[in-house]
């Protein structure tokens, strides 16, 4: 998990829309992970990501975990460049609109010592 | 760090071999004991053990030392705990991309998912304020 400095994160006046671009951003490439001998190669990415919602509402929440999730689903796109400079590899996606997430959602969450039960 | 660094200094110069160096570590401990009792004997300013101003990871989502579970459905959003604000998480992409040999290679499976958390945390006992992304 990185700090997201605040000209990478834009959210649109109703939050439904979401863009996430950041830059060169210093990660490891681990191609067998969660192998516990997996080989950590420093490697840096470049991105943007989109989330729009579709307005279907979803809620998850959980007592025993603490937190609650309320929030819609949405549909997301993601474009991306990565170098391992150790390696000689680099790698740019497609533009953005040929990816889609079979998964995506926007919402607004409390946990831990903000959450409480309904 | 003062000692690590006279050491460095003097085994370059003399070129002495890691053998020499080696035995001469028995009369250079005292030296390096007496510098150490020093450094605990200089005040310091007391320091609040508050913790770090980092959010803390879900508690349960340490299987692989990486605070992290894919997005789906019933599953926590947010990869931080003790947290209110803004989530939003996505995984299971597909998509192609070319790489610098020109090869077309896909990305995307389960675990590729990405979130993002922006609002706030608590952490070294007080309301902390940010945005983070797990990549």
């Amino acid at each position: 998990m990185v700090p997201v400095p605040a000209a990478g994160l834009t959210v649109s006046a109703d939050r439904n829309t979401i863009t996430l671009e950041m830059r060169d951003v210093p990660v490891v490439d681990q191609p067998r992970w969660p192998a516990i001998d997996s080989v950590a190669t420093p490697a840096r990415v470049t991105f943007k990501m989109v989330w729009k919602s579709t307005g279907e509402p979803v809620q998850y929440e959980s007592p025993t975990e603490q937190f609650r999730f309320i929030g819609a689903r949405a549909e997301c796109h993601l474009e991306a460049a990565v170098s391992v400079p150790s390696i000689g590899f680099a790698w740019k996606s497609d533009p953005i609109g040929t990816s889609a997430a079979s998964f995506a959602i926007i919402g607004e969450e409390m946990n831990g010592r903000y959450y409480s039960p309904r | 760090m003062k000692y690590d660094l006279s050491i460095k200094h003097e085994d370059t110069v003399s070129m002495r071999s890691r053998r020499t160096f080696l035995k001469s570590l028995p009369f250079l401990s005292p030296a390096f004991l007496a510098q150490r009792t020093a450094a605990q004997q200089t005040p310091q300013a007391p320091i609040t053990a508050n913790g770090g101003v980092d959010p803390y990871p879900i508690p349960w989502l340490d299987k692989n030392g990486s605070h992290n579970q894919p997005a789906g459905p019933n599953l926590e959003p947010s990869h931080i705990y003790h947290f209110k604000g803004l989530v939003a998480r996505c995984s299971t992409f597909t998509g192609m991309g070319t790489d610098n040999h020109g090869n077309r290679i896909g990305f995307g499976s389960p675990t590729t998912d990405y979130g993002l958390m922006q609002g706030e945390y608590w952490a070294a006992r007080t309301p902390q304020h940010g945005a983070f992304t797990h990549i």
